[in-house]
């Protein structure tokens, strides 16, 4: 942090970036699930300066989630198991889709399911509202019941991804994935083959914390999703798998998270192949910190004499053995 | 204005909360365990009594040691009380990890961490906030080691906070443990809306009391309870009744004896003198551990009085988006649910202060 001081720029590098038809002015997000419905954040951040804002995870209908404890914090990061909580599409439309509006930055919707008719009829709605210019499947919530298995089985996914896809005309289809798997590169290309215009990963990584006075898993679902700092390498090395393996070839866009909370996170990300950045977990501590990490962006390409974003991404260097 | 609110997309000079970095003004150990922790801000918005802070519990480099501080700067102001407990022994139903354990000091908080605000002071525009906390993990451990001059990263003020009512004639400022502290700040405000109040704190042990205990005769009497002089609440003219677990100070027993006995005294022939003898001018403020919250809120309704909670749940982001700190709610009057049903409300936006008979709990 202290060794990069910022030099003179010459003209302020720029950070838009562009996902399918979406245009960001930075590829800074939100990540589902950790920025509530809509401007939740409105007196800690200016969400207006934002590239892009994604919800928190809207089913056909509304959800109560799991019980307590839902959350628990572990070594840099933390597990939970919300169970999709929501809203519901109804209540969303009505009295969340006027507030995003009023952000004036793309808005992408997340949508969980248990059945590919939940996917399709939220999908389908959601295509038809002006506002919303992407559409985030989450096929892969380790937390509830089966919520697995579309996203950790390439068939199935498939499957998934082509009957939604037949549904949505307008809206980028976002295809989020899940790191539960032992190649993410398997069920990228099927999301891909399948109509996926946009990859976004990774989800949380099933975890589990244990009570040791109670000899008992902490949280009430038993086990959660791990997020923050602690899962950072691993979410980098799979961007950088997808990236080169799938996406690169397809010219698909990544968005890439897991662990983002400084600019540096950010340049790791790009470097690996990510077009856009989500910040989850971190926002909890700061909701500020998608534009520290832009500003801290913009200082990074001026001194390495850069003028567009676009140039670092998927520009990692082969490994090399130390000088 | 709650419209404006709702629908604000970037935080303007007047929010009614934001993100602050507070300097430490003191920290001082007031017994075993408790820290009163003052934190200056050059601003900071309109606060009630039940609102809390979201702390960041690590320094700017992000390590977990605080920089050095040790405990040299801190006064321990009872030297009674100056005995190195290092070993918590958690009463029943708590189960918390041992300080002593070198890696578990060491970690370093994530997330923040929430503290009721325990009292406010303003000086020409600038502010002061006391936190009052227990050291009980790595975030508190942080907190522990400040020293003067530090800063320290405050999101706040969050939540909904008591509400005291036109009608109130006596309030009864029930805290256990760490649910003291947002009574303190309780107890200025029902002062200056020109109310009454007793208080009733419940501790572990004499040395768990965070409160400064003076001998002398307080102002008030207690309804035949021993009544001590805490001078966070003589201050405002109010007695105080200290029941602890092992009968170190006060009487032995749980907090809510007390309370009941005074209630059911207040029903007949009073010293207070309330106005309306069904109570209705009596109301109960209640923060502490979840247990004795329940067995408050219990002796309220058998009693029938209206009983305040403030409740306290893990949460990561204290400002509404995470859902993790969920309570079962199941309405009051126009707004109850039928029978049966219930709905999650949110401890740290919807509360964390709710009508106890709001809960399904
Ligand atoms: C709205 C609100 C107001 C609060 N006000 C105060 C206050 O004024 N003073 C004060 O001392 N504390 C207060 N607390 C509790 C305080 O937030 C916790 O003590 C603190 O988060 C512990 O952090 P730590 O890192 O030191 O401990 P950790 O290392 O996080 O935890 C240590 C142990 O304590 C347990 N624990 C942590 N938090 C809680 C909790 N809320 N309830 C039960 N067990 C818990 C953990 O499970 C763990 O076993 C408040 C909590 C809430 C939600
Ligand atoms: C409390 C919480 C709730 C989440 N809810 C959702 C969700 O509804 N849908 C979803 O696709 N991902 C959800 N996630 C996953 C995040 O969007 C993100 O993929 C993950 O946390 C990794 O990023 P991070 O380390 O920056 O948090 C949630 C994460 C957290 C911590
Ligand atoms: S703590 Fe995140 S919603 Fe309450």
């Amino acid at each position: 942090m202290n060794s990069t001081q910022i030099k003179s720029e010459v003209a302020t590098p720029s950070l838009a970036v562009r996902i399918g038809k979406m245009r960001l002015a930075n590829p800074l997000m939100t990540a589902s699930g950790t920025c509530g419905y809509a401007n939740e954040y409105g007196d800690f951040a200016d969400l207006t300066q934002f590239g892009a804002f994604v919800t928190k995870a809207i089913s056909k209908t509304p959800r109560k989630g799991n019980e307590s404890y839902r959350i628990v914090e572990t070594r840099a990061g933390m597990l939970n198991a919300i169970g999709l909580a929501n809203i519901g599409l109804e209540a969303f439309l009505r009295d969340k889709l006027p507030l995003l509006e009023k952000m004036h930055v793309p808005v992408i919707v997340n949508v969980p399911g248990w059945s590919i008719e939940d996917y399709v009829d939220v999908a389908a709605e959601l295509d038809q509202q002006a506002i919303v210019q992407g559409i985030e499947l989450n096929v892969s919530c380790p937390n509830v019941k089966n919520g697995m298995s579309f996203g950790t089985d390439p068939v199935r996914l498939h499957e998934l991804v082509a009957a939604v896809k037949k549904r949505v005309q307008r809206c980028e289809l976002i295809v989020k994935l899940s790191p539960n798997v032992s190649d993410v590169a398997v069920t990228a290309r099927a999301a891909v083959e399948a109509g996926a215009t946009c990859l976004s990963l990774v989800n949380t990584f099933t975890a589990m914390a244990v009570d040791i006075e109670k000899q008992r898993p902490v949280l009430a679902n038993g086990t959660g999703g791990l997020s923050g700092p602690a899962i950072k390498p691993i979410a980098v090395f799979m961007t950088h798998r997808v990236y080169t393996e799938v996406a690169k070839k397809h010219g698909i866009p990544i968005i890439g998270m897991g662990g983002i909370q400084t600019w540096q996170d950010a340049v790791e990300f790009l470097l690996a192949g990510a077009t856009g950045l989500a910040v989850g977990t971190a926002l909890f501590i700061d909701p500020n910190i998608p534009n520290q990490i832009a500003a801290g962006l913009r200082a990074y390409l001026g001194r390495k004499n850069l003028v567009d974003i676009n140039q670092l991404i998927g520009a990692l260097q082969p490994a090399q053995p130390a000088a | 204005m709650a419209g404006l609110i709702n629908e604000r997309v970037k935080p303007v000079g007047d929010s009614p909360r934001g993100t602050y970095d507070a300097r430490v003004v003191q920290n001082v150990r007031i017994c075993t365990d408790h820290y009163r922790l003052t934190l200056g801000l050059g601003r900071f918005p309109a606060s009630t009594p039940g609102q809390f802070v979201q702390i960041e519990c690590r320094g700017a480099e992000g390590g977990g040691s605080g920089g050095g501080g040790g405990n040299s700067e801190f006064r321990i102001q009872n030297s009674e009380l100056a005995t190195e407990y290092r070993a918590i022994e958690w009463g029943p139903g708590l189960s918390r990890p041992a300080l002593h354990d070198p890696d578990f000091l060491k970690a370093t908080a994530y997330l923040r961490r929430p503290f009721s605000i325990a009292a406010r002071r303003e000086n020409g525009g600038a502010v002061e906030i006391d936190i009052i906390h227990r050291v009980v993990g790595r975030g508190t451990h942080w907190m522990e080691t400040l020293e003067r001059g530090q800063e320290v990263s405050v999101i706040g003020p969050l939540g909904k906070g008591f509400r005291i009512p036109e009608q109130l004639e006596l309030a009864l400022l029930v805290g256990g443990g760490v649910g003291i502290p947002p009574m303190i700040y309780l107890a200025e405000a029902v002062h200056r809306a020109g109310k009454r109040a007793v208080a009733f704190v419940g501790a572990q042990r004499k040395d768990l009391v965070p409160l400064t205990i003076s001998p002398c005769s307080p102002a008030a009497s207690g309804e035949g309870e021993p009544v001590l002089n805490a001078t966070e609440f003589a201050d405002y003219g109010f007695p105080t009744v200290v029941s602890t677990d092992d009968g170190s100070m006060g009487t032995k027993g749980f907090v809510t004896g007390a309370l009941r006995k005074f209630i059911e005294k207040l029903k007949s022939n009073s010293e207070f003198r309330i106005q309306n003898s069904e109570l209705a001018g009596v109301v109960v403020y209640c923060c502490g551990p979840t247990p004795m919250m329940k067995a408050t809120a219990k002796v309220c309704a058998e009693l029938g009085v209206v009983c305040q909670v403030s409740l306290e749940q893990p949460m990561a982001c204290g400002m509404g988006t995470c859902q993790s700190c969920v309570v079962k709610w199941r309405g009051l009057d126009a707004e109850r649910l039928a029978e049966g049903e219930w709905k999650y409300k949110l401890t740290c936006t919807d509360g964390p202060v709710f009508d106890s008979r709001e809960l399904a709990w």
